[in-house]
């Protein structure tokens, strides 16, 4: 019965709220973010607090700014990590993680069709110009023509396990390395493998393979494990180096200098064909993945995140550069110097792109779902603390308004201490006495609404409970309770859906301006709480991607409520509803 | 003229009452929140002398009611403590922070009102016309944006982008000022208070524009505007002659509200530009646990609120000759 009769009630303040314009706009935005709210977990296309990971192909370049050299970046060839590099005459090859192959020619890099669908890991041209990649699960490729070609034709290989270096011997000839000290000559044009024993015969991993300009190859592994092929009696040696580190690369130019890098900052070099390595001292103890030595004897090796070394006059200096992701192979042309490499790294302050919409943030997090899942507290806050609010403030407004004397006195005078209370700072006491919750900010948010509401409505009820009809309803014999709730409420629930919906939109601030100053509950994502990171992470100045989203949220759920509230105020108030 | 005076009267005790009321709240929320409230003193080190001082000045050792005594009768006598976080009286951090907070928020909530009252009666008089859609919009746009992001906006806008203004602090640091005066009387000052009291006037400017207009809007059914019409008198001269005088009354009532409200600044907004007043205080307070100066920032943001109800009241007697003083 008394449903019934509020529900009658409540008819034309709905009526209103779509039968207006800009009202029925607010309604439909306001479903379709309160449909946000609800599905949010559908919507969002990360997990909103899950650090995300990326990688790509970085590639750095030297340049020489006055007397001092940088490395800066260039754009980035493409998402997969890059493992190696070769150059000659002319034409670069660069490979890497699920086949990624780039080819440099005319200072362009353009990526080629991957050769294989599995990782690549080193690669090599011959000087006729033909190419070999090899890779993971002992997988070969060739390329016939590296400067035009573009059909790679695989390769069987004899073993199973990953290959990781390989050189060419003569243009007919190549020599692949891997794990297990595997060594095996290709002989191109028939296809044929030759395995090569090892004199070692352990089972170590070789990582690098280079040819020498007498023609000898040397290969370096695991534990400084160091082999060299010789070219007159085709004999395989030991040879003793100055380390038992792991080396990872060996660089050999044509004039005879030589550059060996490894782990922990393991450097060896020499100057000649035939002469002793040396060890040299290194700037930095990170693990070095690449090494290169011009035939004038200028060397270069980079590392583990970005570290360049550079040898100036036999002294290694660490070179800035723009780079903190790990560097594993480099390339020089002849006027210019790469590097390329790339781990997968946390993909912090990402600007929007296809896979993070509106970006990420400084613990490259997703900020598109933090949007989407910040809806929830948003209205949660919303439409809890407004139904709070309107539910005392009514029930308030209507008992002062009905009864009057001490009754009234005493409820209005509740309602003007609570006049005297500013919101910020009433919540921020209750922060510091109790612990942040979404419960302390519902409560802030209702404890100190409800004031407005308990006053307008009670002015509404002063002047309806004179009119007949609750005149009547007394004489009838209805009780006060019947005549409160059923003959003056629906004439004033005009009114009280109006004030849910101005505070509805006020909630919705409040939550925003508590989580913004840091008082919401921890752990929980709200468009508040976003701005707060922001803040608080300082990189707000730059990532405007961060910034700009949570405010427009807030602002057009906000305005979509009060556009609506402005449909219910014609309602309550007919005056208003223009006339000449 | 008597019932208007006992009506004063009353409503000055009532202001006094809820005074009473929020000091005597505070101090029972405290002590239900923080039993020992010197705890985080000790933790910080201050001297045995100053701890004891302290302890005493609150009477920590007594019952709860002879120190809720002593807490109402230092408040009397304007003594609100100690500073935990600066090791300086209270009273003194608060009427400086208090002046800050004024001299940012009281030029910009001005500004609002400035702009806003006419351009209400202006939306009203084209009511239903696209301009008047627009203002309506615009004005509830930046009641509706977030005072902190719009003012994080505009920084990243005009402060770094553009490199036009001061984004934060009052004055630019390193600065010498003797007093208070010395300090605001600046082209530096004015320099940095642009951008914060441009953000704050923005938001503030929906509530008078539509409050306007909407009073507005009634009066214009009112009997003595037909009579205006029927004299043949000028639209425009109507618009602000006539109604726009009738309609001011809750906008002035708005203005001493909002007023009030703004002792206790807008937190966000000093807390954004890193503007030293009340409301960062109490930020800051709360982080520090500084209990005394969060406590007496709150007294004094509330005693604001109730002397600016009271005096729209007050205001409202003298403005309104139909409101009775039962």
């Amino acid at each position: 019965m008394i449903g019934s009769r509020i529900l009658k009630s409540a008819q034309e303040p709905l009526r209103a709220m779509i039968g207006d314009r800009l009202s029925l706009v607010g309604v439909v935005v306001l479903l379709s973010i309160i449909c946000m709210a609800l599905f949010a977990p559908f919507l969002s296309t990360h997990e909103p607090l899950a650090v995300n990971e990326r990688e790509e192909g970085s590639l750095l370049a030297r340049s020489v700014d006055g007397e001092r050299p940088r490395w800066v970046q260039l754009p980035a060839l493409g998402e997969r990590t890059l493992n190696a590099a070769d150059y000659r005459d002319g034409v670069g090859l660069a490979v890497g993680r699920d086949g990624a192959t780039w080819r440099y020619r005319d200072g362009e890099w353009a990526e080629l069709e991957a050769p294989l669908p599995t990782t690549l890991i080193d690669v090599a041209i011959a000087p006729g110009g033909a190419a070999l990649a090899v890779g993971v699960g002992g997988n070969i490729a060739l390329l016939d023509d590296a400067a035009a070609g573009s059909e790679w034709l695989p390769i069987e290989a004899p073993v199973s396990v990953a290959l990781t270096g390989v050189t060419w011997l003569d243009d007919a000839t190549a020599l692949l390395v891997g794990v297990d000290e595997t060594i095996l000559r290709l002989d191109v044009a028939s296809g044929e493998f030759e395995a090569l024993e090892s004199p070692l015969g352990r089972g170590m991993r070789l990582n690098s393979v280079a040819l020498d300009a007498d023609g000898s190859a040397w290969m370096v592994g695991e534990r400084g494990l160091t082999l060299r092929l010789d070219p007159d009696d085709d004999s395989l040696s030991l040879e003793r180096l100055p380390t038992n580190r792991d080396l990872n690369h060996i660089h050999l130019a044509d004039s005879g200098h030589g550059l060996i890098v490894g782990e922990r900052g393991t450097l060896l070099s020499r100057s000649a064909v035939g002469e002793r390595w040396q060890s040299q001292d290194s700037p930095d103890s990170r693990a070095m993945r690449a090494g290169w030595v011009t035939d004038e004897g200028h060397a270069f090796a980079v590392g583990r995140s970005g570290i360049v070394f550079e040898r100036e006059a036999d002294e290694w200096q660490l070179v800035p550069s723009e780079e903190e992701r790990h560097l594993r192979a480099l390339m020089v042309t002849g006027e210019d110097y790469f590097a390329l490499g790339s781990d997968r790294f946390v993909n912090r302050l990402a600007p929007p792109s296809g896979e993070h919409w509106f970006g990420t943030d400084h613990l490259g997090r997703d900020l598109y779902s933090q949007n989407v899942h910040g809806s929830r507290i948003a209205l949660l806050v919303g439409f809890i603390g407004a139904a709070l609010v309107v539910l005392i403030g009514a029930n308030v407004g209507l008992i002062a308004g009905y009864f009057r004397g001490r009754t009234e006195t005493v409820l209005m005078r509740t309602v003007d201490v609570m006049y005297g209370i500013p919101f910020e700072p009433f919540a921020l006491i209750l922060v510091l006495l109790f612990e942040p919750s979404l419960l302390i900010v519902i409560l802030a948010v209702s404890l100190l609404t409800w004031r407005t509401v308990a006053r307008l409505i009670r002015s509404q009820v002063l002047s309806l409970r004179e009119r007949p009809f609750v005149k009547a309803a007394r004489v009838a014999g209805a009780s006060d309770l019947r005549i409160m709730y059923l003959h003056i409420f629906p004439n004033v629930m005009p009114l009280v859906f109006l004030e849910l919906a101005i505070i509805v939109g006020v909630s919705i601030i409040a939550e925003a301006t508590l989580s913004f100053l840091g008082l919401g509950p921890p752990q929980s994502i709200s468009w508040g709480g976003i701005l707060h990171n922001a803040r608080l992470s300082g990189a707000w100045r730059d990532a405007w991607w961060w910034n700009l989203p949570p405010g427009l949220f807030i602002m057009i759920t906000v305005l979509s409520v009060f556009f609506i509230s402005r449909s219910l105020e014609l309602v309550a108030n007919p005056r208003l509803r223009a006339r000449r | 003229m008597s019932t208007r005076r006992s009506y004063l009267i009353r409503r000055v005790l009532h202001g006094l009452m809820a005074l009473f009321i929020i000091a005597t709240m505070l101090f029972f929320l405290f002590r239900l929140g923080l039993p020992d409230p010197t705890a985080a003193l000790i933790t910080e080190g201050l001297s045995p002398e100053e701890r004891e001082r302290i302890r005493a000045s609150f009477g920590l050792d007594r019952p709860i009611w002879e120190q809720y005594f002593i807490y109402l009768a230092n408040i009397l006598q304007g003594d609100f403590g100690y500073s935990f976080h600066y090791r300086a009286p209270v009273a003194d951090i608060i009427w400086e922070r208090l002046g800050n907070t004024m001299v940012l928020m009281l030029p910009a909530i001005l500004l609002a009102y400035a702009v806003g009252v006419p351009l209400g009666a202006w939306l009203s008089w084209r009511r239903g016309s696209r301009t008047d859609t627009t203002g309506i919009f615009v004005g509830l746009m930046f009641r509706s944006a977030p005072m902190f992001w719009t003012g994080m906006i505009a920084i990243l806008v005009f402060g770094i982008a553009l490199g036009w203004l001061p984004t934060s602090g009052m004055r630019t640091l390193p600065y010498e000022a003797t007093g208070f005066f010395d300090k605001i009387f600046t082209l530096d000052f004015l320099h940095h208070l642009i951008l914060p009291a441009l953000v704050v006037a923005l938001y503030y400017l929906g509530s008078p524009l539509l409050i306007m207009r909407n009073t507005m809007l009634e009066v214009y059914g009112e009997d003595f505007i037909e009579m205006a019409r029927a004299k043949g008198l000028p639209e425009r001269r109507i618009l602000y002659a006539h109604a726009a005088r009738n309609a001011l009354l809750p906008v002035v009532t708005q203005l001493a509200v909002t007023v009030g409200l703004a002792a206790g600044g807008q937190v966000v907004v000093e807390v954004v530009f890193s503007w030293p007043g009340l409301g960062r205080e109490i930020l800051n307070s709360v982080r520090t646990s500084d209990f005394p100066l969060a406590q007496a920032s709150f007294l004094v943001m509330a005693a604001f609120v109730v002397t600016l109800n009271l005096l729209v009241d007050i205001l409202y007697t003298m403005l309104d000759p139909r409101v009775s003083f039962k």
